[in-house]
């Protein structure tokens, strides 16, 4: 009975430590949520430079050529900083790239327009950004924390100050470039050479969008599966995927950045959109899911 | 010279059978894809206009699918004309496969050929190839009955090689899709007439140059 006992006593300590535990990290992730319950207490200053900046995200890296020598190009990504509070000593907000979105924390200086900004430096990708305001741009860098978890640890911004405006209308530009350039496929090509021998090779090939993308919106009218019957997987993912673009989903996967990113409209303003979709939009991206699976599972097996 | 010749038919006899049963055992695996039951899975994916307006769709469908898989055995194991001992077997497979098709699968493919997928041309040709189904198969029955049994296996591989349609318009279909990647409904349309026509071509030349 002792022993039953002590064990509950020493289970009960432990599950108070962990809830404390548990407790200590929620105040650290939702920091901006406590700023804003003591906002009565501090005063709030230069409220006129809140908002989202969206622009070019460059860094060096090292890239391989067709023949295999490296060489240093300049990657561009998208991405946004959001201002979301200013106070005497402190400034919150949040950084947008690829898809993560982090907290940062920083000091604005009011005589250079300056901002020193810090990501919270537990992921590998945290860094710090040091940019200037002029007018409605945000130029500057950011430096990794950790130099060698990155491929550019060093990497400049460029950066406009934009609205964020849900609009159904918005669709990919009729002149965009159709081609998926991060998912090359392999395929092995043979022919039959001048002396009668037989020869494979091998090239990699990328997937093309179709012009449906440019007519199909998902966020205007309700999809029929006569609709998208006829669309190969990279076409309803387009479509699907245009619908979280307009909502400022930041995506992870480079196919989608790339195509939409090619547009004026798309800011990335979160890593999650799913509450923000309309039960129309919700509706035809749950169409168009099952369209997709049924592509990746069906397209090009033996079966329907 | 005619044991060589033997030789060879028991090779390609062989060469059928494997190939045969390579097949089948893909064609079942497609059917068991469809137990347990759900109304929202393969191809019912892209089917749910059909399946949420009209309540005779799934009945239908499953009809054609359960039913199908046994028509190909029967269909087989009654074309090798062979008892094996048993008594009354190619009678019996024959008999299986004649009333499933002629009961079951046949009318319900005819009924899914209405709604194929791939606009009207496509449906054409699956309610043409239904139709025809029936037709061989009925014209076979007959033939047996009235104890015809030349003209009984000339019919019979009609509607044999119709039944192995649903076999070679999926390995069209790898085909088709492998070399050129058109879009989902084009092959379907495609495949919707490549899939029985040369069987059928074939047969009529096998039989009129009296090989069968």
């Amino acid at each position: 009975m002792k022993i039953l006992h002590y064990t509950l006593v020493s289970l009960l300590a432990v599950s108070l430590v962990s809830c404390k535990k548990d407790g200590k990290t929620d105040g650290k992730t939702k920091d901006s949520l406590t700023a804003k319950r003591d906002s009565a207490v501090i005063p709030e200053v230069h409220k006129e430079y809140y908002g989202i900046y969206t622009g070019e995200f460059a860094g060096m890296e090292k890239m391989t050529d067709d023949d295999g020598s490296e060489f240093d190009g300049t990657v561009y990504k998208r991405i946004s900083l959001k201002i979301n509070r200013i106070t005497e000593d402190s400034v919150y907000g949040q950084s947008i790239v690829n898809g993560n979105q982090r907290p940062i924390r920083g000091i604005f200086n009011e005589t250079s327009k300056s901002f020193v900004l810090d990501e919270p430096g537990n992921d590998k990708t945290d860094g710090r950004f040091e940019v200037k305001l002029a007018g409605d741009s945000m130029t500057g860098k950011w430096n990794a924390f950790n130099k060698k978890a990155v491929k550019a640890p060093l990497k400049t911004i460029k950066l406009a100050k934009k609205e964020f405006v849900y609009n159904p209308n918005f669709m990919l530009d009729p002149d965009s470039n159709l081609v998926d350039w991060s998912n090359p496929k392999d395929f092995v090509e043979k022919y039959t050479d001048s002396d009668g021998k037989a020869e494979s090779y091998t090239i990699s090939k990328n997937r093309v969008a179709s012009e449906a993308v440019f007519t199909l919106n998902a966020s205007k009218q309700k999809l029929a599966e006569k609709d998208i019957k006829n669309l190969r997987k990279l076409d309803l993912e387009i479509i699907k995927n245009s619908v979280f673009a307009r909502h400022g989903y930041s995506f992870k996967k480079e196919t989608y950045r790339n195509f939409f990113e090619q547009t004026d409209w798309y800011i990335p303003v979160s890593g999650n959109v799913d509450k923000d979709l309309s039960p129309m939009e919700k509706e035809n991206v749950a169409l168009l899911n099952r369209f997709i699976k049924y592509a990746e599972d069906k397209y090009d097996s033996f079966g329907r | 010279m005619l044991l060589v010749k033997k030789n060879i038919s028991i090779c390609f006899k062989i060469l059928l059978l494997i190939g045969f049963g390579y097949f089948f055992w893909l064609m079942l695996k497609i059917t068991l894809e469809y137990i347990p039951l759900d109304p929202n899975v393969s191809f019912l994916m892209i089917k749910q206009t059909e399946v949420h307006e009209r309540p005779e769709y799934l009945p239908f469908f499953y009809t054609h699918v359960y039913t199908s898989i046994f028509v190909l055995l029967s269909g087989f194991l009654a074309i090798l004309r062979k008892n094996f001992g048993v008594k009354n077997f190619h009678r019996t497979a024959g008999k299986v496969y004649i009333f499933l098709i002629l009961i079951c699968a046949a009318p319900s493919g005819i009924y899914m050929g209405i709604f194929a997928n791939g606009g009207i041309l496509s449906k054409i040709s699956f309610v043409v190839l239904g139709a025809l189904w029936w037709f061989t198969t009925y014209k076979a029955y007959q033939l047996a009955r009235q104890k015809r049994f030349a003209e009984h296996k000339h019919w019979m591989w009609r509607s044999f090689t119709l039944t192995l349609s649903a076999v070679t318009l999926r390995i069209w279909k790898v085909i088709i899709v492998y070399l050129f990647h058109p879009n989902p409904m084009d092959v379907y349309q495609i495949i919707a007439w490549l899939g029985w026509i040369p069987n059928i071509l074939l047969i009529e030349y096998l039989i009129s140059k009296k090989h069968i």
